[in-house]
């Protein structure tokens, strides 16, 4: 750790803080994904809050408050939550949800009964317990995070050993079971390593919100990419960089770590389910915007074609008689269409300019090869099955495919 | 009162509050997103009492309830965005307000009575310190709240029974009928952040959730019978506030932590031991059964070799 401590550009306590929080941030996204991707997460919440109690207890067994004797006892508490989280849902009576709140509760209330037992044999000794409540970056140390980046990286590793296996089991568990795989042993690894992702961050980031730190991550990442692993190595550069930010503003400002590290990773998951392209919130709302707009301009430039087909230009007035569309509607698509220059102005009356019948052409032949495209769309024989873009079906479906459904569609009319 | 008398009422009053709305939160599926709430009203205190400047119930029931809206509603758009599963918004939501609470504790700590460890384990040991003017009678404070709480939890299951019962268990068929579970959850979830609130001085925000959840779980492995249920739950709501009382002045612990323990260890005892759905009842219903399926087998087997 001492060279990498020395690159960087901070004061040597600063340093080991945002060199812990990168190697929370980077496990917790890499590990938590595994389980948001199951719908697992509350889990995750249970192991959490069960780890306190095993902190507690392992300050009791052993009165060493050195941190990696104390993560062994929230390690060893995580899984025995784990287990019987697992355990409780299988037992028939008790649902999924209950269980986990079961769980819980019923260790967070052991973890506080342990907790203000500890502070009433000694006054000194609970307060470096209670940073395990609310997270506490202040307090690590090298050897702290020395330990923490070992552990990290022996679960990447498990990970990537895995990865196939995983992925198999993480999309379609029953067809990875009929093929043979053991997918309740992997169910389990993937529990072991969330209990591993939880040990490395419970000091740092708190019981309580440690949670946050599991699905931010891979909530953000998920929005951005398809592929496992884009998603797995995106999540783990999300994680690092919330945390080492959530750290480093804590540390700066002396509020608990646990809070200010979830705080900017849920704006984070905030601009991502906003913003990613093509599937982020207000992106997908644009598009719509941006195809409704398109519809109707097309649509108010064909009304115009059929009124100039059918007798002299109409007023604007006159098109909205026509047309039957609100007056607003038309008068907005009838601006768009004057800025593209389709549009010509023969005092009130509107006709076509050059471009403008030129675009109606287009419309019409687009239309044409759409309806072509339903009726006969089947006798073309595409190589492959994929669903061609509705927008600009000639580009997706190529010049030859597209000659061959027109003549298609003259054959049937003749 | 005695101050014991007061402790041990006002944790009473807190369990039955919690007692009354549980067993619905369990039988919906609802049990997480209680937890959720009762996270989230925190940042609601805060920004009450910043607002108030005052500790009176009203305008901090009143914020809470604001903030147990905001989550429950936030978790819905999360969920309806369709971008990301049940489970991940429950835990993107909540983590985030009850955050916002704790660093607004920290940072206006000074001057005001809350602090952290309040916000977790409640202070009921300083129940008897508190009291309220009711119409001039000076009355304990959180025993004054919590009375007020059963009432309301009381009135809102009573009012609500048939609708509360129809939607728990049969949503589909309440929903045909025109009512609507979904609504029926989130007034569950309302009244569930007003207790959160309410319960916040004894037993602090995240034990609350023990008092909601565990006692109605192991009423759940007890029996069929919602009124029951209800009975059940309630009762293991006391065992636990008497239990957790005298257990945590023995080991000088603190004593909502402690009466989640107890609360614990009733629905390990109804998971062992319950009547029907007890693991030791189902191990010897299935020996049973497979018992008689030998002796069955055995009979055919002669019969065919006699025939």
């Amino acid at each position: 750790m001492g060279p990498l401590i020395d690159a960087l550009p901070f004061s040597y306590t600063v340093s080991v803080i945002a060199l812990g929080a990168a190697v929370l941030g980077l496990t917790a996204g890499v590990l938590g994904t595994l389980a948001v991707l199951r719908q697992r997460t509350l889990v995750g919440d249970a192991l959490a809050h069960a780890t306190l109690p095993g902190v507690c207890v392992a300050f009791i067994a052993t009165g060493a408050k050195d941190a990696s004797t104390l993560l062994i006892g929230a390690g060893a508490f995580g899984l025995i939550g784990a287990l019987l989280v697992v355990g409780l849902e299988r037992s028939g009576r008790t649902r999924p949800d209950a269980a986990i709140g079961v769980m819980l509760s019923s260790f967070f209330a052991l973890g506080i009964v342990l907790l203000t037992y500890i502070g009433s044999l000694n006054e000194s000794g609970q307060a470096g317990l209670e940073s395990y409540l609310f997270g506490q970056a202040a307090g690590l140390v090298e050897r702290d995070v020395t330990i923490m980046a070992a552990l990290g990286l022996g679960a990447l590793a498990v990970v990537a050993a895995l990865f196939r296996p995983l992925k198999a089991t993480l999309f379609d568990a029953d067809h990875a079971a009929a093929g043979g795989l053991p997918v309740r042993a992997l169910e389990v690894v993937m529990t072991a390593l969330l209990v591993v992702a939880i040990v490395i961050g419970v000091r740092t980031v708190g019981a309580i919100l440690m949670v946050a730190m599991l699905v931010v991550p891979a909530a953000a990442a998920r929005q951005l990419t398809g592929r496992l692993a884009g998603v797995l190595v995106l999540a783990g550069l999300i994680g690092a960089t919330v945390g080492v930010t959530g750290a480093l503003l804590s540390a700066q400002s002396g509020l608990p770590t646990g809070p200010v590290i979830v705080l900017v990773g849920f704006l984070v998951v905030l601009a991502c389910l906003l913003l990613a392209p093509g599937r982020g919130v207000l992106w997908r709302a644009r598009k719509l915007a941006r195809d409704r707009r398109r519809l109707l301009v097309e649509g108010v430039l064909i009304d115009l074609e059929t009124a100039l087909h059918g007798g002299p230009p109409p007023t604007q007035r006159e098109l909205a008689l026509a047309s039957g569309r609100p007056r607003r509607a038309l008068r907005r698509a009838l601006r768009d269409l004057e800025r593209t220059g389709a549009l010509a102005r023969d005092g009130e009356r509107i006709y076509l300019s050059e471009s403008g019948a030129a675009s109606v052409h287009a419309v019409l032949e687009r239309r044409d090869l759409w309806s072509a495209w339903l009726e006969h769309g089947w006798r073309l024989e595409l190589p492959d099955a994929r669903e061609p873009d509705p927008r600009d079906l000639r580009a997706s479906l190529g010049d030859e495919h597209a000659d061959r459904l027109r003549a298609l569609a003259a054959e049937a009319r003749s | 009162m005695s101050s014991d008398l007061v402790i041990l009422l006002t944790a009473g009053l807190t369990a039955t509050a919690c007692g009354l709305l549980g067993p619905f939160l369990v039988l919906r599926r609802n049990a997480l997103m209680s937890d959720a709430v009762a996270h989230a009203v925190l940042p609601g205190i805060v920004v009450a009492y910043l607002i108030f400047q005052t500790r009176a119930p009203l305008p901090i029931v009143a914020g809470a309830a604001v903030f147990g809206i905001i989550c429950v509603l936030g978790i819905d758009a999360l969920r309806s965005t369709g971008l990301v599963k049940w489970d991940a918004a429950i835990a993107l939501v909540f983590p985030a307000l009850f955050a916002l609470g704790v660093i607004g504790i920290s940072t206006y700590a000074t001057g005001v009575h809350l602090d952290l460890d309040s916000t977790i384990y409640g202070e009921i040991a300083f129940a008897p310190f508190l009291s309220l003017d009711v119409l001039g009678a000076e009355l304990p404070r959180t025993v004054v709240l919590g009375g007020a709480a059963v009432v309301a939890n009381l009135a809102f299951v009573a009012l609500l029974w048939r609708k509360l019962k129809t939607t728990s268990f049969d949503p589909q068929y309440a929903q045909a009928v025109d009512v609507s579970p979904a609504r029926l959850s989130r007034m569950l979830l309302v009244a569930v952040a007003i207790t959160a609130v309410i319960s916040f001085e004894s037993v602090g925000a995240i034990l609350v959730v023990a008092l909601l959840i565990v006692p109605a779980a192991a009423a759940h492995l007890l029996t069929d019978r919602l009124t029951a249920m209800i009975a059940i739950t309630v009762a293991i709501g006391w065992v636990s506030a008497i239990g957790g009382l005298s257990f945590a002045s023995a080991a000088d612990a603190s004593i909502a932590g402690m009466m989640g323990v107890v609360a614990a260890g009733c629905f390990v005892l109804a998971l062992l031991a319950g009547p029907r759905y007890g693991l030791a009842a189902r191990a010897i219903r299935r020996r049973r059964a497979g018992r008689r399926a030998r002796v069955a087998l055995g009979a055919a087997g002669e019969g065919g070799a006699a025939a």
